[in-house]
């Protein structure tokens, strides 16, 4: 499973996005605004501690160079893998 | 084998980097040699009116046009 | 000359409200009114160095808020907000002033407008 989220984490959504991938064991791809997640330890802190991956296009965009932690950088291709070969895709929160 | 992704997109071109990802995601699901349908509803449907002269955004009518052209199947 | 105040609450490219924000910050400028560019909450990551657009097709607000300074715009960002969202201080584009948040409320007071993006 796979829970895709494009809102920022001071948002209701980004959140309520984590913590339905945590309850639910799916991994995460981070996205847009939801990029902000790989800063400090924002899904730590929401419990999270499974997969998660974000895009780099829209990472770079936004001038983000850190990686966060445990957190891999993936292009629109390897998101569309993910995708496919995902049984469930929930999202965009 | 390819397979089948739908996407959805309810918001409108220019307020949202949802055209954006869509564009993109629904580009690269096309080359991997999926099928892709889009439903666009709500605000969504503003993406397919003809005549849209935005830059320094994703223009939704060109880039739409080109993945239809493409092979993108298009609902409203 | 007439002041205005514009708040930028939200970070860039997610939505239009950051690129809104600095178009009508220039267009103000271009029109001789006084402007205050204040960034807060998300807002604070406009002012985030290194933003890169290549292929995206977006207009980099990075170069845009530069352009703002260079026009005469006057940047603030919210203090506790930097804190709060990591954006440290070799991290800035130059020009970006931190103000606290009595700062903040004085340059509203004395703004003759506020819009909030």
């Amino acid at each position: 499973m796979l829970v895709i989220i494009r809102s920022a984490p001071d948002t209701p959504e980004g959140k309520r996005g984590v913590k339905l991938a945590r309850a639910m064991s799916a991994d995460i791809v981070l996205l847009q605004n939801g990029v902000y997640f790989i800063e400090g330890q924002a899904l730590e802190d929401l419990g999270f501690a499974g997969p998660a991956y974000v895009l780099e296009d829209d990472k770079r965009l936004r001038g983000l160079t850190a990686d966060g932690m445990n957190i891999k950088s993936i292009s629109y291709d390897s998101l569309v893998d993910f995708m496919a070969e995902s049984d469930k895709v929930i999202g965009m929160f | 084998m390819g397979k089948t992704m739908t996407l959805y997109l309810s918001t409108s071109p220019y307020s949202y980097e949802n055209t954006l990802t869509t564009v993109r995601v629904a580009d690269a699901a096309l080359n991997k040699g999926h099928t892709v349908n889009l439903i666009a509803s709500a605000d969504g449907v503003y993406c397919f009116l003809k005549g849209q002269k935005a830059k320094g955004i994703t223009n939704a009518e060109q880039e739409f046009s080109r993945l239809i052209q493409k092979g993108l199947k298009v609902y409203l | 000359m007439e002041k205005i105040a514009m708040i930028l609450r939200k970070p860039p490219y997610g939505d239009i409200n950051a690129a809104e924000a600095v178009r009508h910050a220039l267009g103000a400028v271009s029109g001789d009114i006084a402007v205050s560019l204040i960034l807060v909450d998300g807002g604070v990551h406009l002012a985030r160095k290194g933003q890169d657009d290549t292929g995206t097709g977006f207009t980099n607000l990075e170069a845009t808020l530069k352009d703002c300074n260079e026009m005469g715009v006057e940047v603030f960002a919210d203090n506790l907000s930097l804190i709060e969202y990591g954006v440290k201080e070799g991290e800035r584009v130059e020009g970006v002033k931190a103000a606290n948040e009595s700062e903040i409320a004085a340059i509203i007071k004395s703004c003759d407008t506020t819009m909030i993006f």
